[in-house]
């Protein structure tokens, strides 16, 4: 049984209208019509889905973009019900990644519903997909409690990636990537070049003195002390042809 | 200032390889299942069950094991490498080498024994085992 969850901003915005009658005739055309669960701004869409697990909800559908999927990932993991995606408006990089079209081309890739298990990372606990980013690094890792990892330059960022376009999201691993920015050559002459070290990791700690900040999935989490870690194959997720893994 | 890397020019670890470029200095015990590119600093112990390449620019204070491994850079440890162990002419090593077989470029800088042969890594490796059983 499917459960189509949709944003707030598609229901605000006019300009989805049309999209979203052609979406739910699409989707009763292929027989994968079901309840609709609408998100507003005192509702809570952890507590909703429950509540439609609890009456039978298999496959939950958010129907929006990553920040959508960002609120519903938790209960999705822990659930073990299938994510799928339509995705409709901007900033929609994990259903690119996913191998989803935009608007009602989605409908055509859910009702082939082919399920992939993919690997979940957490920074203190919180969940993400994509991916964790520090543009300023200046911190020190410790890496699978055995070796510690600093930058040397004066300029670097921290990247791990779980789902990007040259990772395996399937594999049990994140990839942290330091790029720094190295100086060549004497006085006037010398010249920068940015240098990218990758490392593949099951578990990381960054800790500073003072407090950073990190994005996850491009959100801000700002704190001294961040644990990384993976959960392997936890999220089960529709997908289509083109995703990049 | 990171902005114009174009993401399709993103190197990948799909195969498991570790890069650990300029600028980044490892500490500890550095275990690896697949290959290894260093061209960073590193001290403590490097081991990988793959391919070691150590880079012109990379400073290693280090024990260093692998299965094969290609030097042009500074190594201050010991090295063992099952296979084959290659030093090109800009490599410094101070330190015994164990090693199946080995090529040497003219201008390389090797202090240190060398032992090579199926002898020399068995015996290694039958020393190493006795040491671990012992710790154990």
């Amino acid at each position: 049984m499917y459960c189509y969850l949709y944003d707030e901003y598609i229901q605000e915005n006019k300009r989805f209208e049309r999209e979203l009658l052609k979406i739910e005739n699409r989707l009763t055309d292929l027989g994968i019509a079901g309840k609709v669960s609408r998100l507003a701004l005192f509702r809570n869409a952890e507590e909703m889905i429950r509540d439609e697990i609890d009456h039978g909800v298999s496959t939950i559908v958010v129907v929006g973009n990553d920040e959508t999927i960002r609120k519903v990932i938790d209960v999705v993991a822990d659930n073990d019900v299938v994510l799928g995606i339509i995705p409709i408006g901007p900033n929609n990089e994990l259903a690119r990644m996913m191998g989803i079209p935009e608007g009602v081309a989605a409908c055509d890739v859910l009702s082939a519903r082919r399920v992939e298990k993919i690997d979940v990372g957490t920074v203190n606990g919180r969940r993400f997909v994509t991916g964790v980013m520090m543009p300023n690094f200046h911190a020190e890792i410790t890496c699978e409690d055995k070796f510690r990892v600093t930058s040397v330059a004066r300029q670097a960022e921290l990247e791990i990636r779980n789902l990007a376009d040259v990772t395996d999201p399937r594999d049990g691993r994140f990839e942290a990537v330091i790029r720094s920015v190295v100086k060549k050559g004497w006085g006037i002459f010398g010249r920068t070049q940015l240098m990218e070290s990758i490392l593949p990791l099951s578990s990381m700690a960054i800790r500073s003195e003072k407090p950073i900040s990190l994005f996850v999935d491009g959100e801000e989490m700002r704190s001294t002390r961040f644990d990384i870690g993976i959960e392997p194959l936890l999220l089960k997720v529709i997908t289509g042809k083109a995703r990049v893994f | 200032m990171f902005k114009d890397k174009h993401k399709s020019d993103m190197p990948s670890s799909a195969s498991g390889e570790t890069i650990i470029a300029q600028g980044v200095r490892v500490e500890g015990d550095f275990h690896s299942q697949g290959d290894v590119v260093i061209d960073g600093e590193v001290a403590g112990t490097v081991q990988t069950q793959g391919a070691l390449v150590v880079g012109e620019t990379a400073k290693i204070h280090a024990d260093v094991k692998a299965k094969s491994a290609v030097v042009a850079g500074e190594v201050v440890g010991n090295i063992f490498a099952t296979e084959i162990l290659e030093l090109l002419a800009t490599s410094h090593v101070k330190g015994d080498i164990v090693t199946g077989r080995i090529s040497v470029a003219a201008g390389a800088q090797v202090n240190g024994r060398v032992s090579m042969g199926e002898e020399a890594t068995a015996g290694r490796g039958k020393k190493a085992a006795v040491e671990e059983q012992e710790t154990t």
